[in-house]
């Protein structure tokens, strides 16, 4: 890998900047070509027909949430294995694949540990069976 | 900036002159200030070029379902319908823009933005060809992952913005299944950079040019079933069938666009193809060799970079092919069997890949199967 | 020039969407502009030369933080996310009570006037130091050799830390055990779960 220069990352800022006048000329246009007539039946949100009684928003089931926090914790390990990976062939051409390599699956080891456990508690099935969590 | 397309085309003559004349007209060096202006027009001809892409996917999609299910499809407007997308897009620009009522306004425009803002900035490091690639960052294959997991902010808050049970279970459940399916896409990633040693576009194609027993996916068996996991999973990330469930039409009405019309719905949706494009892109890049022809023909002229755009063209359109094919083929999955799916079967089968590409580099010295087996075969051969 | 346009606009848009977080009165807001402080503060790095640590932060903030803090906003929701507003507090553009609105304005003085007292030389020196060159170093491998030679039992130890936080998580995440006995099901209703 080569010395990057900050200049490299020109073209994000442009493509940023790209996307912000793609909508926003999409929406000048369609301001300019749709007909505005806000008002009866069409502002209600639809629901096959049917009036839509109470607010949209409810509580939620925490199966959602247990997802997200099992998916930070592997994205943090995952980003934390991506230097080590990086190296990996550089430090088996230097004769030390052996070491990384325990490294490596001792790092990974671990949170195989963590979703085994996941998986046995139940923590991973969408539909929690009431015995499951009777026996949790 | 160098093996850019702005570097690219800076060594050409009218160009350099350019350089001088300007840098001694303004007084400062304007290499920069060129290779600004070049990134911008090339940024505005590949954002053209994927949306058309874009475009054509969904007359793309419509005939080949057709023609999966026996029928002939759009073929009225234009040449086998081929001009379809022009009246598909003057339609939505037409439409008039409804916001239910009571719904959040900054998020309801916002949240289309997001998903145009997360695919558009990943195509800034997409590899067309040898020269023509915008940003050959270090961290090239990393930076389009973390980009693209603005989709799923902006699914959810198209969802909740929306003032509607429905969208907003159809938003949650797509940011759920967004979020779910980012494990193994990052798993077989990293796979693919333990071979490579490096997280740049670039590097990772060169160590594939040449024959396509080259290629990553031929490396070893470890490899060949990852990237079978990766093309699941990005199928999954980008809400296509079999995994469609948040924008499932017979379930939620239409997910977490049941409420925008017009433009904004357009603007979903042309996110959604860039999206399939730039995955199957990538995907090629990783796996499938890239943009390398056989044989190097032409290197670094333009007729050159042409011909290995036209393979990574042509290699990206196959994988479309097969994304549309598997739309129209598969029912669509059960929420819960996504979610059993991804955690119980995808992530514990990349993991055991991911190990055993490790334990493949370090007994064999990261040579590929083809390299042992002819090195193996030559050295019999030389032994008699 | 390009590190100093890219630290202008980053540092600009973490002020705004700093300055918008606090002042708007909806929750769900506050965490889109709180993404957007995020995504500023990965440019902030980026003008740094450390590529690896913006795009981390970018997919471990913007694609898993803000997306659980959304989903923990949706799931704590009621009936409205806009705070109550008392009478006199209901002009100020803030949320909360006026307990947090003293303990917040006093955590911020004193916070304001310990970071002007360790920078106060900083404000005597106007001179902007010129950065000596644009070229910056991969630092992907560096990370990564020092992870292993090193930080080598930080590295390991930060998976079990990960996997303690999986674990505790998982169990503060799960319903609880003890239930009245009149709401205890029937024990043939094993798969009348809904999907949800």
């Amino acid at each position: 890998m080569s010395n990057q220069s900050l200049n490299a990352f020109m073209p994000i800022i442009i493509m940023m900047g790209l996307a912000l006048g793609l909508y926003g000329a999409a929406l000048l246009v369609a301001h300019l070509l749709s007909p505005s007539k806000p008002g009866g039946k069409k502002d209600m949100p639809y629901e096959c027909g049917e009036e839509p009684v109470g607010s949209a928003w409810s509580m939620f089931n925490v199966r959602f949430y247990v997802v997200g926090l099992i998916f930070i914790i592997f994205d943090v390990e995952s980003v934390l294995m991506f230097p080590v990976a990086t190296i990996f062939r550089k430090m088996n051409a230097m004769g030390e694949g052996t070491y990384i390599l325990i490294i490596f699956l001792s790092f990974i080891s671990v949170l195989l540990e963590g979703i085994a456990y996941c998986w046995k508690k139940g923590d991973l099935d969408w539909v929690k069976s009431y015995k499951r969590s009777a026996d949790s | 900036m160098e093996n850019t397309i702005a570097g690219y085309f800076l060594k050409f003559e009218p160009l350099k002159y350019l350089v001088t004349n300007s840098s001694a007209w303004l007084g400062f060096d304007t290499t920069v200030l060129i290779g600004f202006i070049i990134f911008l027009t090339f940024g505005i001809v590949f954002l053209g070029f994927l949306a058309t892409v874009g475009g054509f996917g969904t007359i793309a999609e419509r005939k080949i379902s057709a023609d999966l299910q026996a029928r002939i499809g759009p073929n009225r407007v234009g040449p086998y319908g081929a001009f379809q997308l022009i009246a598909d897009g003057i339609k939505m620009l037409s439409k008039e823009d409804i916001m239910p009522r009571d719904a959040d306004k900054f998020l309801y425009y916002l949240a289309p933005f997001l998903s145009l803002f997360g695919v558009v900035c990943t195509i800034a490091v997409v590899p067309f060809s040898e020269n023509f690639i915008m940003a050959d960052l270090n961290v090239g294959v990393f930076y389009a992952l973390a980009i693209s997991s603005l989709v799923g902010v902006g699914i959810f808050l198209g969802g909740y913005a929306s003032n509607s049970k429905w969208s907003l279970l159809g938003g949650m459940r797509g940011a759920s299944q967004i979020i779910s399916y980012e494990i193994p896409v990052t798993l077989c990633i990293m796979m693919i950079v333990l071979l490579a040693g490096g997280l740049s576009f670039g590097a990772i194609i060169d160590e594939q040019a040449g024959m396509p027993w080259n290629w990553y996916i031929f490396h070893n068996p470890f490899t060949f079933i990852g990237f079978f996991i990766f093309f699941v999973s990005a199928l999954a990330e980008t809400n296509r069938a079999p995994f469609d469930l948040p924008e499932a039409e017979s379930e939620l009405v239409s997910g977490y666009h049941t409420e925008y019309t017009g433009i904004r719905f357009g603007l979903f949706a042309l996110a959604e193809y860039i999206e399939i494009f730039v995955v199957n892109g990538v995907a090629v890049s990783l796996f499938l060799g890239g943009y390398h022809l056989p044989f190097s023909f032409l290197e670094g002229t333009i007729p050159g970079n042409l011909l290995q755009f036209g393979t990574f063209f042509i290699k990206t359109c196959v994988l479309y092919y097969v994304v549309i094919w598997i739309r129209w083929t598969f029912p669509r999955l059960r929420v819960d069997q996504l979610m059993s799916i991804c955690w119980k079967y995808l992530t514990p089968i990349a993991i055991f890949n991911l190990v055993g590409v490790a334990i493949w580099i370090v007994c064999f010295d990261g040579q590929s199967m083809f390299n042992l087996l002819f090195t193996g075969a030559s050295h019999s051969g030389g032994g008699h | 020039m390009f590190s100093d346009i890219l630290f202008l606009s980053s540092s600009s848009l973490i002020i705004a969407s700093c300055v918008l977080m606090m002042w708007t009165k909806n929750l769900m807001h506050s965490c889109v502009y709180l993404l957007g402080v995020l995504i500023g503060i990965a440019g902030l790095y980026l003008t740094l030369g450390a590529d690896f640590v913006a795009a981390t932060q970018v997919m471990v903030y913007v694609g898993g933080v803000v997306i659980l803090m959304l989903f923990a906003v949706m799931l704590t929701g009621g009936k409205d996310f806009q705070s109550r507003s008392q009478k006199i507090l209901g002009l100020l553009p803030l949320m909360g009570s006026k307990y947090t609105f003293m303990w917040g304005s006093a955590t911020a003085m004193v916070f304001g006037f310990c970071q002007i007292y360790f920078f106060r030389h900083l404000f005597f020196e106007l001179k902007v130091q010129e950065t000596t060159s644009n070229q910056y170093a991969p630092t992907i491998e560096k990370i990564g050799e020092l992870l292993i030679t090193d930080h080598v039992v930080a590295f390991e130890i930060s998976s079990v830390l990960l996997l303690g936080a999986l674990v505790g998580a998982a169990i503060i995440a799960r319903p609880r055990k003890e239930r009245p006995a009149f709401l205890e099901p029937d024990h043939h209703d094993d798969h009348g779960e809904d999907h949800h």
